[in-house]
């Protein structure tokens, strides 16, 4: 009997697209829904938005197993929050506890690559990047997953923003109004649709501002 | 790591309304070392056609000279410069010649046709021809610049605004490029002349 070989991964990449963009008084986050792997499309209608607390919105590409069972540990200690203080988390706690949720599987990471996007304490608009197992920083944009690499570039040209060595530190906000921002983020998924199998079917954009949650739809290529 | 990638590059060719545009970054690199960042990688054919080579550069150097070669058999057979299309053909058949043990580059063929009508094209190391109506990338930035490009091209520019835009393209690509950059070198072709323009840009 000769040697048999385990090919067997725990991993699998659906790919995905994430983008978010924070202003001085709005958040809008966006995500394609097309769920995949290989040259198969699973599903055209997949959200990868969630909205962890009142104030906190994640967009996650990578491992869609994975990323559900990221959220399900970050509802569980979210609502052990509510519990203890009685109060919706805020968004840079919100950060810090995914970071820290990601690094707690260092050694056998959730395959998810996540913007998280929303309001800070004084209703900015607050972006956090991260890697797969939580490195993370707060920024003006961002953006991840499939297409991340056709998109940033285009990102970087339009919104400039600020080194984070610069000192005085500089504030990481956009500069564009909220409509703006929106149209910025279509363009960016309409082209990154043109090029990246990955992602494509119907682009989700959810805008947080001080009146509250909205989300928006917008069709992309099918192909 | 792939031999395409040794020494790092950013090719970016577009056409305008009768006019084409075509731009690199400066750097030669082995792997992340920096050796020049005064790399020339497009060379000028005759003054209504350009190529520009990426991948790795002792190939494109070796494939320019014998580009040039058969462009100047061409010209004293024949007493006229060569179509683009024809050069295309030319650097394919080239190509080819070396299918199981290619030269590691990929070509981007820019030029103005028969009554300067624009053409673009780049290939495969093997000399697979890709004709383009837009615009073609090719290098270690070539996924930035599709993203780049894709979302700031437009259709029929005059020449000052495919000036800008490339160059907007090619600079806010390489930026996210490791091992390409170190600022751009862009030549815009119009039926009358050809302008040289050197761009500045981050230099790490």
């Amino acid at each position: 009997m000769t040697k048999q070989q385990a090919n067997w991964s725990p991993y699998d990449n659906n790919g995905g697209t994430c983008v978010a963009i924070a202003g001085a008084d709005y958040c809008v986050i966006a995500a394609d829904t097309r769920m995949s792997t290989g040259y198969n499309i699973l599903t055209r209608d997949y959200s990868k938005i969630i909205q962890l607390a009142d104030k906190s919105v994640m967009a996650s590409s990578g491992f869609q197993a994975d990323v559900r069972a990221l959220q399900k540990v970050l509802a569980a200690r979210h609502l052990i929050y509510q519990h203890q203080h009685n109060k919706q988390m805020n968004c840079p706690a919100m950060a810090q506890l995914l970071s820290n949720t990601l690094y707690y599987k260092r050694f056998f990471p959730y395959y998810a690559f996540n913007v998280l996007g929303g309001l800070d304490n004084e209703g900015k608009g607050c972006v956090f990047t991260y890697d797969a197992v939580g490195s993370y920083e707060r920024v003006g944009y961002s953006s991840q997953g499939s297409g991340s690499t056709l998109i940033t570039p285009f990102l970087d040209n339009q919104l400039k923003s600020p080194s984070p060595l610069l000192l005085p530190a500089k504030d990481a906000v956009t500069p564009l109004s909220e409509s703006e921002a929106i149209d910025l983020v279509k363009t960016c998924f309409a082209s990154a649709t043109e090029r990246d199998i990955y992602t494509g079917d119907k682009l989700e954009i959810v805008i947080l501002n001080a009146s509250g949650i909205r989300r928006e739809y917008m069709e992309l290529r099918k192909d | 790591m792939s031999i395409f990638e040794y020494n790092g590059s950013a090719l970016v060719a577009m056409v305008g309304k009768n006019c084409f545009a075509i731009a690199s970054d400066w750097r030669l690199g082995v792997q992340l070392q920096t050796i020049a960042t005064d790399f020339q990688k497009i060379y000028r054919i005759h003054d209504k056609l350009f190529l520009g080579l990426a991948g790795l550069a002792t190939d494109a150097q070796t494939l320019y000279q014998r580009l040039v070669f058969r462009h100047k058999l061409y010209q004293l057979r024949e007493e006229r410069d060569m179509k683009p299309e024809t050069f295309a053909s030319l650097v394919s058949a080239v190509l080819y010649e070396k299918r199981f043990g290619p030269y590691f580059t990929q070509p981007v063929i820019a030029g103005l046709s028969d009554g300067d009508k624009p053409f673009i094209c780049t290939m495969d190391s093997i000399g697979a021809k890709e004709l383009a109506k837009d615009f073609v990338v090719a290098g270690t930035a070539s996924e930035s610049l599709y993203g780049a490009c894709e979302s700031m091209f437009k259709p029929d520019m005059e020449p000052e605004e495919l000036f800008e835009t490339i160059s907007q393209a090619l600079l806010s690509s390489v930026d996210r490029d490791c091992l390409s950059g170190w600022g751009g070198h862009v030549y815009l072709v119009t039926p009358t002349e050809v302008t040289e323009r050197i761009l500045k840009g981050r230099m790490d």
